[in-house]
């Protein structure tokens, strides 16, 4: 127990300089930028990648990934203005019969 | 004899952790009041005998981490000790985004899904208003929401939310460097994936998990630690990923231009100024958050126009600090009892000067639908 508790001592103090450590390195601009870089980079070859996928695919006259997830957003989109309405005609409703129970 | 019981227990444990059973989270009794594309709204079932306040409250988590981070665990929860205490108590659930909602906007998130949450909440309660917590990004976007349509908001209450981006801190940094392209990243992901997100927030301590396996391994004698430890891992390991525009928002007009600071960022077209918040503001910020540095959030309640606004300022760090055993003894009375002492109508303790402006009023609904609309 007494050698467990030395080590976990010794690994705070090491963990705590090592993360200070690794925290200004990590904020470098020799850091930041290259790895702003990469990761530029690999996003770019994706969205090539995809970019062929989906001329390939709309070429045989099938709908993309992109198209689907365009009209699903659009069916979203329409769900919420669905819902506002009913809110609108709620609120509507509710100011007719508070209207109706002070004529009353 | 008392460090053998505990070398032998922590012995045990630690052989026995594969087998060990999953962590029961987000436990505490709640139904479904509003279900929209992937969010819902939850309402905890409140104590037996029933509510003791008029005005309910809404906590709103972040957008990309569970929301049971505010209910994690039986005895360990913020939204069953605020329960217990008489609050009626809802909860916005973000869900899951699917590939289609890469398009979901940041204004059809803060404006139509937050404001509807609020309504829906707001009409439980006898004032036709809620009290607002927001926790980390989920304060952001309900501070912004508040300047923008302060109406049925009571007051609000904003845990480690960053208002002020242009800080020192990897996050503000990495996402201002020249070399970091947004729109590629997103043209390629659709919605940023949690796996990145939280490989940057890997980054702000990266010794993280190896200090995190010394102290399992010097705390494995203590059954009740390791449950607390390991439901908060599942939390923190149940991430979900950032709607694409949405994330193209946060990032150009709140992280690169700091746009609450400058006055520049719009919700649906329009202005968000802090100033306009006058609803009654508790704001708490951590000391050990290296996530929302004290920077990055403490300026919320100077910019705010509320006359009534205090901050709170604790040690402990992001999340920790909020949902430990002394934050359910000490932080969590403290904002209930914030919220019991603004449970009535303010006005008679609000000074004129405290009026809203003008320009944050909130327009006739169906003016305020057509202009979000058209923002969409």
């Amino acid at each position: 127990m007494i050698g467990w508790d030395s080590w976990k001592k010794g690994f705070d103090v090491w963990e705590n300089a090592t993360a200070k450590y690794l925290e200004a390195w990590m904020r470098s601009p020799l850091v930041l930028g290259p790895g702003g870089a990469l990761l530029t980079a690999a996003m770019r070859s994706k969205t090539a990648v995809d970019g062929a996928m989906d001329a390939w695919w709309s070429a045989v006259g099938l709908p993309t990934r992109r198209d689907q997830e365009r009209a699903l957003h659009a069916l979203n989109q329409m769900q919420s203005r669905l819902i506002d309405l009913e809110e609108t005609l709620a609120e509507i409703r509710a100011q007719q019969k508070q209207q109706a129970s002070t004529k009353a | 004899m008392i460090d053998e019981a505990k070398g032998e227990r922590r012995w045990r444990n630690l052989l026995g952790m594969v087998k060990r059973p999953k962590p029961v989270v987000g436990a505490t009794p709640a139904d479904v009041v509003h279900r929209e594309n992937k969010w819902s709204l939850l309402r905890y079932r409140p104590r037996p005998e029933g509510v003791a306040f008029e005005t309910p409250v809404l906590l709103v988590p972040s957008l990309i981490n569970r929301h049971y981070v505010l209910d994690l665990q039986p005895g360990r929860s913020i939204a069953e000790a605020l329960v217990a205490r008489g609050h009626e108590v809802f909860i916005v659930d973000w869900g899951t985004p699917g590939p289609e909602d890469r398009h979901l906007s940041f204004d059809a998130i803060t404006d139509g899904y937050l404001g509807r949450a609020i309504r829906v909440a707001a009409q439980h309660g006898g004032r036709g208003k809620t009290h607002v917590l927001g926790y980390c990004l989920g304060g952001t976007l309900a501070v912004v929401h508040a300047a923008v349509r302060p109406e049925r908001i009571a007051s609000l209450t904003v845990l480690a939310a960053p208002v002020s981006f242009h800080d020192e801190g990897l996050l503000s940094l990495w996402t201002r460097s020249s070399t970091f392209d947004l729109g590629a990243m997103i043209d390629a992901t659709g919605n940023v994936p949690w796996q990145l997100m939280q490989g940057a927030f890997q980054m702000l301590r990266p010794t993280l998990p190896l200090s995190k396996a010394a102290h399992v391994i010097d705390r494995a004698w203590d059954d009740e630690f390791l449950d607390g430890f390991f439901a908060l891992e599942t939390w923190g390991n149940d991430n979900v990923s950032f709607p694409g525009e949405a994330y193209r928002r946060y990032i150009e007009g709140l992280y690169r231009a700091d746009g609450l600071m400058k006055e520049s960022f719009t919700l649906s077209g329009r202005p968000v100024l802090l100033r306009n918040i006058t609803c009654p503001t508790l704001a708490v910020t951590f000391a050990h958050d290296n996530i929302v540095p004290e920077e990055s959030a403490a300026p919320l309640i100077e910019r705010i126009g509320s006359t009534d606004k205090q901050r709170v300022h604790l040690p402990g760090g992001h999340v920790g600090a909020v949902i430990s055993r002394k934050a359910l003894a000490t932080l969590w009375p403290t904002i209930s009892a914030w919220w019991a002492a603004h449970d009535a109508e303010p006005e008679a303790k609000v000074e004129p000067k405290a009026k809203v402006e003008p320009a944050a009023q909130e327009k006739p609904r169906a003016k305020a639908k057509r202009a979000s609309a058209k923002a969409r």
